[in-house]
């Protein structure tokens, strides 16, 4: 993961020392500056044709109108994750979208943007990713009035499930729906809140069509470019706020 | 719609499903509530409906089914969410609560200043048993300096006592129905 090591810069060792919150204002101490979250994931070339992919690059090129500009919206959510170095693990910049959660303008906008995407695309099953899926699927459901799919670490739906086994970068895992939960003809939308290499979006997929349902489309806020998840989706179209 | 009728409709929705996660235990599935979008879309109108005036200013929802329904309220009350979630699964700095299981003990964790003095927190989970869970939570809270007003649950297992727990630390609970 060479390509992380450009964040490893005087930034990250401000954000390592202790802050205090005492103040109450949680969001910016242990944000890093918003403008260069944005562009050091992801420059968005004029040269290419606009794929529409993310919100970002739709809203560059479609000059939106609106009360609030997609620009605006894509912007305050961007500024409202925070990047936590070294967790789980030495090297990894852990996206923290609690942060998100702490504005409701920007955690509305967030739902917003996905609603407004999907609200006349007659989905039927909106499926989350335990446990942050948790957190943004259900309020799409409601709003596209979607039935909503907990997709969930072993042995914690009650009932018979399905299973699918994904491979880790050591080991495997696996993702359980329950059965019965999703039928031949359902038309279905994947979220979670962030895709890394793709491998868990992947195996949801693969339950959802195993059972019959087409995924239209997987739909996260956060996409981490340089590890492929996009291409490991294949076929499968990815859309996301932030890349 | 009326409130008795929606409350109906909701608990003929929850499915009991025998001896999970063990022998005995007769486990109350909400997952086909959420596989019914106007039952799903009452029992978070009946939440907000109770709540929206009351200037609540957190939502606190336990990991993992109180992620199913608390961010939703937040939303239409115009409040912030926060996570509780088990050990280690938060980044960043935490404050942790234990509480005594059965056996042994568990431990709730929530990030520091995600919450502050005078914040006024509802907690929302899909249900209460004992209330060892939502009295961590509330603590957690409390600690943070918040006013824990209210405890919102889907269901309620009134012979596990949950409301009398939650009583004796001066925590009201909301229940839409009982098992």
């Amino acid at each position: 993961m060479n390509s992380l090591k450009i964040f490893l810069n005087s930034d990250v060792v401000i954000l390592n020392s202790q802050r205090s919150f005492s103040s109450g204002n949680f969001v910016n101490p242990l944000k890093l500056p918003s403008p260069s979250f944005p562009t050091k994931y992801h420059s968005i070339s004029a040269s290419t044709p606009p794929l529409t992919t993310t919100a970002a690059a739709a809203a560059a090129s479609s000059h939106m109108a609106g009360p609030t500009s997609d620009d605006d919206r894509i912007s305050r959510i961007t500024s409202a994750i925070r990047v936590i170095p070294d967790f789980p693990k030495p090297g990894i910049l852990f996206q923290d979208i609690t942060t998100l959660l702490l504005d409701p303008v920007a955690f509305k906008d967030t739902i917003d943007l996905f609603v407004e995407r999907y609200k006349d695309k007659d989905i039927s099953v909106v499926a989350g990713v335990e446990a942050r899926g948790f957190i943004f699927g259900p309020p799409i459901a409601l709003a596209i009035g979607a039935k909503f799919v907990p997709m969930r670490k072993p042995n914690k739906l009650p009932g018979p499930v399905i299973s699918e086994e994904y491979s880790l970068e050591y080991g495997t895992d696996k993702i359980e729906m329950h059965v019965g939960a999703v039928q031949t003809g359902d038309r279905a939308l994947v979220i979670d809140d962030l895709i890394a290499t793709g491998g868990t979006l992947c195996a949801a997929i693969n339950l959802l069509e195993r059972v019959g349902a087409q995924v239209v489309e997987c739909a996260c806020v956060i996409e981490l470019p340089e590890l492929k998840g996009r291409d490991r989706l294949g076929d499968k179209p990815l859309f996301v706020l932030v890349s | 719609m009326a409130s008795a009728d929606r409350i109906s409709a909701i608990k003929s929705s929850l499915r009991v499903i025998p001896n999970f996660p063990k022998p005995g235990i007769m486990f109350q599935d909400i997952t086909t509530l959420l596989l019914d979008p106007k039952v799903f879309k009452d029992t978070v109108d009946l939440f907000v409906e109770r709540y929206k005036n009351e200037n609540i200013s957190v939502v606190a929802g336990i990991e993992a089914r109180g992620f199913l329904f608390g961010p939703s309220i937040a939303l239409a009350i115009g409040a912030k969410f926060v996570p509780l979630r088990k050990p280690k699964k938060l980044p960043g700095e935490v404050i942790s609560e234990k509480y005594i299981l059965e056996y042994g003990s568990d431990c709730l964790e929530m990030h520091l200043g995600a919450v502050k003095s005078g914040d006024r927190a509802l907690i929302v989970d899909d249900l209460i048993a004992t209330g060892g869970t939502v009295c961590a939570a509330m603590n957690l809270l409390e600690r943070a300096g918040a006013e824990v007003v209210e405890c919102a649950c889907v269901i309620e297992v009134p012979k596990l006592k949950g409301r009398e727990r939650l009583k004796s630390c001066g925590v009201p609970l909301y229940a839409l129905v009982e098992s």
